[in-house]
């Protein structure tokens, strides 16, 4: 048995977090009736230790593909399940990591074999039930075999408003020549402190492009890390954050160069309203041996008041010479003379600062792979300009 | 009819004064140019109209008909009915040229009238092919990446769709080519009518071979010092404006007082 509170909290840089007290967790054990976010889609909703929606076509169940809730996996394909687990994140790797291998009490489950197309949208969702003062404790296990395809897109959501945490950890295994889209839109209530683990390995000549919205509304700590461990492997990390009102939310966005041209880049874009805080820091490693390979990272931050605390730190660790690299991180505020320049077209300064902040965040926004996506996703910009005023 | 006027315009900019009490009206079916040497405070005087933060007015007042503009707001003189196209438009990444002015022309109308997405890329696509600008131009972010021409093009584009009543055009002329020049000068045009007047600005006495003006200002040291009509800058570009200065017995001094003979220099 792992003893989580020897290890050390993980390191997020100029985010204070200690007192969110994300070591200390009660797993929640309620149940849910009714999916609250799938209707007709391809994919599984997970509200609390309950499945209340699945859809998977006969055609992919017959190609072998598996979509389940992490427990239910665990009982029909024991063996596998436990081969995948850990296998991007050890269950030693941090205090929160460990305290979430120790403490998880469901989840999802994917299982794509080599060669299988998925032609829809995959959609994970994971509901977080905020309805006693329990916490989520979750993991998601997806993997994706030798040449198979398919595009996901994966929800945190709050059911409730009592005051609670939550700790996801996601593993993703991306097996040569896979190619996966990634897309991950978070929105935890104001009342849920998350920490949030997602990472990702890829082998050799896979590609996993992520578009990473995090739009929680409370205080959220969110590691990203990917693992290019294979020969031209490929990950481009998109991140669009929006922070409002008294929340932080502190990002670890890393990409480890290990394969031989392999290709890590971050692109990240983050908006601050209110007396929010947002950090960013970007992490692009390339280990001795990653001949060829390419780390990239540009991370912008636009603050849209005065009371509001931005940061992106860019971060280059390079142990290899033959490589490409570079960085490049800003923090700004709305340029003035833009908001004037659109104002002085009879624009009011909301409708000018909503343009500015769609614009902002658009290209992650176009990223992301369904309609309906894009659209929660402009209401809610939407909502957090209004709950500004 | 509407009228512009300003009155005695004193402009400060970090303190320092460049607008030493400015007189002029503007009044819908006029079509007035100001031409003047560099910094001279021709940008100023525009960017103050349409009530920029960073221009202060020291003394002196500026109205819209009745309404004094120092009580609106940037926006609120634009839905007033005043343009700028300005010398050196913004690039705004991620808002789309399109989704900008159809934002602008509903900021005029109220919520129960707003102009609809099919209405609106009509008119947008019939001005458009107008002033010889391409489909893809309507998607692409405002401003971002065009040219210097292209820019100015959208900035005419802009007043077209809005119909302002006084549009101000600061160096409209600047960066085009002679075909585009014809182009922009044919969008102005077009917007001539009694219900509309124009304040130019230019360095360039073959805009207005295009766009013939009412009257034509100059401008020198912060303060309008002739008026006159389309000829007097035909005779502008024959003298240059130290010619004028002397003439009118004035106590500036231009920074490009020998430029005549350089050009000479150059001639050897
Ligand atoms: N925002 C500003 N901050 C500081 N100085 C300014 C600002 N705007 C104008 N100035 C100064 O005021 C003076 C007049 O500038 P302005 O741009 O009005 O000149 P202009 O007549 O338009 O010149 P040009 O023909 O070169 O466009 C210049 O000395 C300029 O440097
Ligand atoms: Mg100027």
């Amino acid at each position: 048995m792992i003893d989580a509170q020897t290890l050390p909290l993980p390191d997020f840089p100029k985010v204070r977090y200690s007192a969110w007290q994300l070591d200390a967790l009660s797993p929640s054990q309620a149940t849910y009736e009714t999916p609250q976010f799938l209707t007709d889609e391809s994919g599984i909703e997970v509200s609390g230790l309950t499945t209340t929606y699945l859809a998977l076509s006969a055609d992919l169940q017959a190609q072998g593909v598996r979509l389940t809730s992490l427990m239910a996996a665990q009982k029909q394909w024991p063996e596998l399940v436990a081969d995948l687990m850990h296998r991007v994140i050890p269950a030693t790797a941090d205090r929160l990591t460990a305290q979430n291998a120790v403490q998880y009490n469901t989840g999802i489950f994917l299982y794509i074999p080599a060669h299988v197309v998925v032609p829809d949208v995959l959609h994970l969702v994971l509901n977080q039930l905020a309805l006693t003062g329990d916490d989520l404790v979750a993991r998601l296990l997806i993997y994706v075999g030798a040449h198979a395809k398919v595009s996901l897109l994966q929800q945190l959501n709050t059911i409730g408003d009592q005051k609670t945490k939550a700790s996801v950890v996601i593993e993703l295994i991306a097996a040569a020549d896979a190619q996966v889209n990634y897309a991950n839109l978070d929105q935890f209530g104001p009342q849920t402190t998350a920490y949030i683990n997602r990472q990702a390995q890829i082998n050799d000549r896979a590609t996993v492009d992520c578009a990473n919205v995090a739009f929680s509304d409370g205080q959220v700590l969110t590691e990203l890390r990917s693992h290019a461990n294979g020969e031209g492997a490929t990950t481009h990390v998109c991140v669009s954050a929006l922070t409002y009102q008294k929340q932080t939310q502190g990002f670890v966005t890393a990409v480890q160069n290990v394969g031989r041209h392999s290709v890590g880049h971050i692109f990240q874009r983050g908006v601050i309203l209110n007396k929010s805080t947002l950090v960013f820091n970007g992490i692009g490693r390339i280990i001795k041996g990653a001949k060829g390979a390419d780390a990239q990272q540009e991370s912008r931050v636009l603050m849209l008041s005065r009371r509001a605390r931005g940061d992106a730190n860019p971060l280059l660790l390079i142990d290899e010479n033959d490589v490409t690299a570079g960085h490049a991180a800003s923090v700004g505020r709305v340029d003035e003379q833009q908001l004037y320049y659109l104002m002085s077209r009879g624009l009011s300064q909301t409708v000018a600062r909503r343009l500015v902040i769609r614009g902002f965040l658009g290209d992650v926004l176009a990223a992301l792979p369904t309609p309906s996506a894009r659209q929660r996703v402009i209401a809610e910009i939407e909502r957090k300009l209004q709950d500004e005023q | 009819m509407t009228t512009l006027r300003i009155e005695n315009l004193h402009v400060a900019v970090s303190g320092k004064e460049i607008l030493k009490g400015v007189n002029l009206t503007v009044k819908t079916g006029e079509m007035h140019a100001i031409m003047g040497p560099n910094g001279t405070g021709k940008s100023t005087l525009s960017q103050t109209i349409m009530g920029h933060p960073a221009y202060e007015i020291t003394a002196g007042h500026i109205y819209l008909d009745a309404q004094d503009l120092s009580d609106l707001p940037v926006d609120a003189r634009a839905r007033a009915g005043l343009f700028l196209a300005m010398q050196y438009p913004s690039e705004i990444q991620g808002v789309t040229n399109a989704e900008f002015m159809r934002a602008a022309i509903n900021a005029r109308r109220p919520e129960d009238q707003q102009m609809g997405i099919m209405a609106f890329i009509e008119q947008l696509d019939e001005k458009r092919e107008f002033l010889g600008m391409t489909e893809e131009m309507a998607d692409r972010y405002l401003n971002a990446g065009f040219s210097g021409g292209e820019k100015k093009r959208n900035e005419i584009l802009q007043m077209m769709m809005i119909q302002p009543k006084i549009a101000i055009l600061d160096e409209i002329d600047s960066g085009l080519d002679i075909d585009a020049l014809k182009v922009v000068s044919r969008g102005v045009n077009h917007m001539r009518s009694k219900d509309f007047g124009t304040l130019m600005i230019t360095h360039y006495q073959r805009l207005l071979d295009y766009i013939v003006p009412d009257y034509v200002h100059v401008m020198m040291g912060g303060k309008i010092v002739k008026t006159g009509d389309a000829a007097l800058a035909q005779k502008l570009e024959a003298e240059g404006y130290a010619g004028l200065r002397d003439e009118l017995g004035l106590d500036i001094v231009l920074t490009d007082e020998d430029a005549d003979q350089y050009v000479e220099v150059a001639h050897d």
